[in-house]
């Protein structure tokens, strides 16, 4: 295991972490070895922001003579209030990944490319753009990313072209989750105020592996100070085991649960009668709905006993207001079941009947940021086509409720396939591992006449583009201002290079700018990224200098209790919604069943859920040497089975499992345990790369993707990604 | 003088192995090399099912068999009760890696040597708390002295009875658990 040169152990001893002074007090010989080394190096500490995941901690990262050390949380942060994840440590060292993209590469075979110049690069994507505008014209182009952060760049640049086609990852992970929410409260993401509240319900929210550091640190106060959680999850969740109670539902079932939890909280007069009143609509309507979903009826569809369900709303209901069920993510009320919508709009109308809403220890609506924009007499803001995406978001006539600007991203492979999509830009995503049915996706991608990729390594989708545009690793690029950091108070942050690029590679808004110039559109990317960071500013006060001294800046604004106001079309909570009702879906949430079912007659019979793991997320993180450990270490791969369900297959703990489907095939060993319902198997999600330039990752573990079948639910057109019922079978070998 | 020791309370370990990587990079180790682990043990049928995610370093002994079997006097206690290694002088003999009843010593490759948990000591000194403590989501970890019976550390041990690992061999560890 002896490297050549210098190690990176010896060389960050070398420089004596810390410095030497501070261990020269020490006895025995242990002067001496502070004393026998090499000169304390350069220690530089630069705040910036992660790009671990999508949260974009604030972090310091120590660099020591000049290379990337370690990282720190900066405290004030309301997004990690001083902690760092895994990943956020880990995904430091990828800036020196040999599997990086080192220079813009052009595809010249399958899996051959070519290093060219950035100019060269400009010029033939600005070409074959051209041809494709004038055969197919410009709502041909499409944009897929991770919308965050540069969003405002990569969108203005894609309205620039004249297309309105700006995919998100939003279809395959929280489309009904924020649709549903922004219905009945008027906002997509309330916050929880976990650090005071009395009792918190988790509705397959994982907050210990799709990980929120604030909220696992507010829990862990609210957990000292005496507050209860319990988690309603299939498995056993990494949550679950900081939680007081774990119900183990049917999965898929959520609905019921929460259906029967208004259903006692309203019949048995729990309910928080002045907010219901004054801050909510449609209230006897739907008490009338929901008298029929009783304990009892609940019971044969979750697999919860009805006692126990009436004692978590007698629980919840002692505790509002200051109490929650939380806002949820991916699990249960992201884009996982047929009801996940009808689901959220259960939870938020059951936080309504709680009256969390502005109260102290519930739900509230964060404190927004306001940031100036360019000035449009020098600096022209394209128009923004109208009408809808050519995937039918914000159709009326097809889904009128999915917003353009975020789309349905699993649809891109098929309108490639109907010719509707010719010329693609992927900034931030990796569609041929992160939707469902990779077959089909890479035969769409194929059939385009032009991919761009803007990624820093050989991703599944970056194997397949035409052209690869690296952008610099977020520890070596600036990128704009940005205010999600924001929680109780107003904050703004920005993320700035700590190295220099070590490779041929630009920050986005460069590549952007100098993009631009060739495709005729370089009138709207007239201006610098500090210009661009300044006008952000101008309004707050706040000067960039400042803002790149301290990394965060707090502004203010604190978000205090009092009464609640809802920017729905009312100004109320709605339990009836008039925007549901205009477009002719279920206006009052009910129950609705879920797409597929195993086979109860048959053991080899089961639906397949997934999940992320802490260390994990998304699909790269697993090509980082550090967290791969981590899973191998700790056999982190296996698919968790039942004890009753696998013994009746024959399956030990640890051996091999073959799982199939219609769509795919997948072998993984079983982890045989208490902790998942009998109807469901447990994939974690993080594995299954199968890019063979990811090469720590390739070929390790497996996805839930491999067999997930393409579905759009009929309401937003989300990919419904855990209606997968699959065959499991003792693997013969 | 200070008598540095670390309570965890494993009910709220995620078993997200923040404190694992932050330990890495802070000193130096490369990826296959770790001072700690994360351990986890399903216990129970539904509804009673639990699982306990418990994370695992080096002791600090007061009374370390690996320092009493080490040839080279490699192995000793800082002033502060900190059991560290001397990597000028261990040759690598692993007699530790042996002694050590919880095996929470490790070589590390490249320097030919047996490390282990240092407490961050020089974080320490200078006024921090070791790489594992200040990163950890949930605050499982609490580090401090203790020497001083006003310290969170002593409270918290004081409240909750926390235990160290197999008090019954006698090596008087440092690090105390809550387990329920």
């Amino acid at each position: 295991m002896k490297k050549p040169g210098m190690s990176r152990r010896k060389f960050l001893i070398g420089s004596a972490v810390g410095g030497a002074s501070v261990v020269a007090s020490s006895y025995m010989n242990f002067e001496a070895w502070a004393a026998s080394e090499k000169p304390v190096e350069d220690v530089k500490v630069t705040p910036t922001l992660c790009d671990g995941c999508g949260n974009w901690c604030a972090i310091n990262v120590y660099t020591k003579g000049g290379r990337i050390w370690k990282a720190e949380g900066i405290p004030i942060a309301g997004i990690n209030h001083g902690r760092v994840c895994a990943k956020g440590h880990a995904l430091l060292h990828e800036v020196y990944n040999k599997d990086r993209v080192k220079s813009p590469l052009k595809r010249v075979g399958p899996n051959k490319f070519e290093p060219i110049s950035w100019e060269q690069a400009y010029k033939e994507i600005g070409e074959r753009l051209q041809t494709i505008r004038e055969k197919y014209g410009p709502e041909s182009f499409f944009l897929v990313q991770y919308p965050e952060g540069n969003a405002g760049l990569t969108n203005r640049f894609i309205n620039a072209l004249g297309s309105q086609n700006s995919f998100s990852h939003a279809s395959t992970c929280f489309l009904p989750r924020n649709i549903g929410w922004w219905i009945t409260t008027g906002n997509a993401k309330p916050e929880q105020d976990i650090e005071h509240t009395r009792f918190g319900l988790f509705i397959g929210r994982n907050l210990g592996a799709g990980l929120q550091l604030r909220q696992l640190s507010d829990m862990s106060k609210a957990k000292d100070r005496g507050a209860k959680f319990v988690v309603v999850d299939p498995r056993f969740s990494e949550i679950a085991a900081f939680a007081h109670q774990w119900i183990r539902i049917r999965p898929g079932a959520d609905l019921a649960l929460m259906l029967a939890l208004a259903n006692v909280i309203i019949t048995e007069n729990l309910y928080q009668k002045d907010f219901v009143e004054k801050y909510t609509e449609g209230f006897d309507e739907w008490a009338e709905k929901v008298k029929e979903y009783t304990p009892e009826w609940a019971e044969q569809r979750t697999d919860v006993q009805k006692d126990v369900i009436r004692k978590l709303a007698h629980d919840l209901a002692e505790a509002a207001p200051r109490a929650f069920v939380h806002r949820g993510y991916h699990g249960a009320m992201g884009t996982q079941y047929k009801n996940s919508f009808q689901l959220v709009r259960t939870i938020g109308c059951v936080n309504g009947l709680l009256g969390t809403f502005n109260q102290r220890g519930g739900m509230f609506f964060a404190p927004k940021v306001q940031l100036g924009k360019l000035d449009p007499q020098k600096h022209p803001a394209p128009t923004v086509p109208e009408g809808p995406m050519v995937d039918g978001s914000g159709d009326p006539e097809r889904y009128p409720l999915t917003p353009v600007g975020l789309g349905l991203t699993h649809a891109i492979p098929e309108l490639a396939i109907q010719g509707k999509l010719k010329a693609g830009f992927v900034y931030h995503n990796n569609p041929l591992r992160t939707c469902p049915n990779p077959a089909r996706v890479i035969e769409g991608y194929r059939k385009l006449d032009l991919l761009v990729s803007f990624d820093y390594v050989l991703s599944e989708t970056a194997t397949l583009s035409h052209y690869i545009l690296p952008e610099s690793y977020y520890l070596e690029r600036d990128d704009v201002v940005h205010t999600h950091l924001s929680y109780q108070s107003k904050q703004v942050s920005i993320r700035q290079a700590v190295v220099k690029p070590l490779y041929d590679t630009k920050p986005m808004v460069v590549i952007l700018n100098e993009l631009s110039q060739h495709l005729g559109i370089g009138e709207y990317f007239n201006w610098t990224l500090e210009e661009y960071n300044q006008a952000a500013l101008a309004p707050l006060g706040v000067t960039l200098d400042r803002l790149k001294k301290e990394g965060v800046i707090d502004l203010g604004g604190k978000w205090e209790p009092g009464e609640p106001h809802f920017s729905t079309a009312s100004g109320k909570l709605e339990f009836v919604s008039s925007i549901l009702k205009d477009n002719n879906m279920p206006a009052m949430p009910d129950w609705e069943e879920v797409l597929v079912h195993p086979d109860p007659k048959d053991p080899h019979s089961f639906r397949l859920v997934h999940g992320k793991q802490a260390h994990l997320t998304h699909t790269r993180s697993i090509n980082q040497k550090y967290l791969k450990e981590i899973s191998q270490l700790n056999d982190m791969t296996k698919v968790w089975i039942h004890p009753a369900r696998a013994i009746a297959l024959g399956i030990k703990d640890g051996e091999c499992m073959t799982i199939s489907n219609a769509v795919g095939k997948g072998r993984a060993r079983a982890m045989v345990t208490e902790g998942i319902h009998k109807d469901c198997v447990f994939l974690p999600s993080g594995y299954g790369v199968f890019s063979r330039n990811l090469r720590t990752a390739f070929g390790y573990g497996i996805s839930y993707n491999d067999f997930l079948p393409t579905y759009f639910e009929p309401m937003l057109g989300h990919c419904m990604s855990n209606e997968i019922i699959v065959r499991v079978e003792k693997t013969v070998t | 003088m200070p008598r540095y020791g670390m309570a965890i309370d494993t009910t709220k370990c995620i078993g997200c192995h923040s404190c694992r990587v932050a330990c890495q990079n802070q000193n130096g180790l490369d990826y296959k090399e770790t001072f700690n682990w994360i351990k986890n043990r399903e216990r129970g049928v539904y509804p009673s099912f639990d699982k306990e995610y418990i994370p695992l370093q080096c002791n600090h002994c007061e009374n370390a068999p690996c320092q009493r079997v080490c040839p080279t006097g490699a192995t000793f206690t800082s002033k502060e009760g900190v059991v560290l290694v001397n990597p000028n002088t261990c040759v690598g003999c692993k007699y530790c890696m042996e002694a050590c009843p919880y095996k929470m010593r490790v070589v590390d490759h490249q320097l030919g040597i047996v490390e282990k948990c240092r407490f961050c000591i020089e974080l320490v000194r200078a006024g921090g708390t070791p790489a594992c403590v200040s990163t950890c989501p949930t605050q499982v970890r609490i580090f401090g002295d203790l020497n001083d019976p006003n310290s969170e550390i002593s409270k918290f041990i004081a409240q909750t009875g926390a235990l160290p690992l197999r008090p019954d061999l006698g090596t008087s560890p440092k690090i105390f658990y809550k387990r329920s």
